[in-house]
């Protein structure tokens, strides 16, 4: 195209216009505060972390089970504790991996499959969490039902009804309860990352495209 | 020794400075967001700087840096705009043979270049600058014939936007 090679003779040939820059602006800058993207992810998925872990510890399942009897199980979950913090530890690791490969010196698309990587090792993360926060419900909820006296008109109920209406109205409401949970945080993490993305995924995608 | 480090690149972007000045150009709409880009840009070279031992040429480092941090750090998103509010008026400084027919001519060809999508810019620019493809594939992580495919369409899509 002999436009574009016009511009190019233009473009080398002449000086463009732009404000000097000094050497104390420089000095002034290389003194700031970053805001890319790439910071605000770093500090999103550090206060992640910390909220997920913290909301987990308060999860503690050790009170409730003593104070509906259940003793007999703090064992077994116990052993889930260790899990968790042996699969929390895995997460930080990768996480850690993953962000420390983000260079802008490496090129433009494996720069953004790292940045996009290390998103998705927190997102993995907060899935983890909200699936680690059903099944303790669920586990709760089960307990509560065998184990809390309180229950015993419901329980009873259940046992002997012959449509087991009772039975699926429990069962309707909790799968309820589960569903609009996890919808809302799901609709909560599309819009956070989607803004904050939107462009690196755009681009992304396009950058594929190139050599597909 | 931090301080020498400091006085070297400071004297280093200060001489290659255009280079960050016409990707801030081809990317940011108005004088304001030029120089917010310049500054993220500034703060990332200077992040990079350690690891940056010369093994290739400063501007040809900082092209790489510069065009990442346009692409896929910079948070704002100036895609959606496609006017220009700088005061081109004197974009290209008049020359020798300044001619009135071929300034008109290269400012609708630069508001072509600037409708085009992030990753579409990278590859002009870098065309503009004579890079040869073995580097504009490396600085974009594609394929050399890819990047020649795409050069090739996107040649095609400006003859397009200026001939409608």
């Amino acid at each position: 195209m002999e436009e574009l090679d016009l511009l190019k003779k233009a473009w080398q040939k002449g000086h463009q216009s732009f404000e000097e820059i000094t050497e104390k602006d420089i000095y002034k800058m290389i003194h700031k505060n970053s805001s890319s993207n790439v910071k605000l992810i770093l500090i999103i998925s550090i206060i992640e972390f910390l909220v997920w872990t913290i909301l987990g510890i308060f999860f503690n399942t050790d009170d409730m089970l003593k104070k509906v009897h259940a003793e007999e199980l703090i064992f077994y979950f116990k052993v889930l504790n260790y899990i968790n913090y042996a699969v929390i530890l895995w997460f930080l690791y990768s996480f850690y991996r993953n962000y420390i490969k983000i260079s802008t010196t490496t090129s433009t698309k494996e720069l953004m499959g790292n940045i996009i990587k290390t998103r998705k090792t927190v997102q993995n993360y907060v899935w983890y969490n909200l699936f680690m926060i059903v099944v303790s419900a669920i586990l709760g909820l089960y307990i509560t039902y065998f184990y809390n006296p309180e229950l015993t008109l419901l329980k009873y109920r259940i046992d002997h009804e012959v449509s087991h209406v009772t039975l699926y109205k429990t069962l309707a409401i909790m799968f309820l309860i589960i569903v609009v949970f996890v919808v809302v945080f799901w609709l909560f993490y599309k819009l956070l990352y989607g803004i904050l993305l939107r462009k690196l995924n755009t681009n992304y995608k396009e950058l594929k495209k190139i050599d597909l | 020794m931090s301080e020498n480090l400091e006085q070297s690149f400071v004297s280093q972007l200060k001489e290659n400075q255009n280079i960050v000045h016409k990707i801030c150009r081809l990317y940011t709409a108005d004088s304001d967001s030029h120089k917010d880009l310049f500054q993220e840009i500034t703060i990332q070279l200077w992040k990079a700087f350690p690891k940056f031992r010369g093994e290739s040429k400063f501007s040809t480092w900082a092209y790489r840096v510069g065009l990442n941090t346009a692409i896929t750090l910079y948070r704002k998103n100036t895609r959606s705009i496609n006017t220009i509010s700088y005061d081109n008026q004197n974009f290209f400084i008049a020359n020798d043979d300044y001619n009135h027919e071929i300034e008109e001519q290269l400012k609708l060809l630069y508001k072509a270049v600037y409708q085009l999508n992030d990753i579409e810019k990278a590859l002009v620019f870098m065309y503009l600058e004579d890079k040869d493809y073995t580097e504009i594939a490396e600085t974009l992580g594609i394929t050399e014939v890819n990047a020649r495919v795409k050069m090739n369409r996107i040649k095609g899509k400006l003859k397009k936007i200026l001939n409608p």
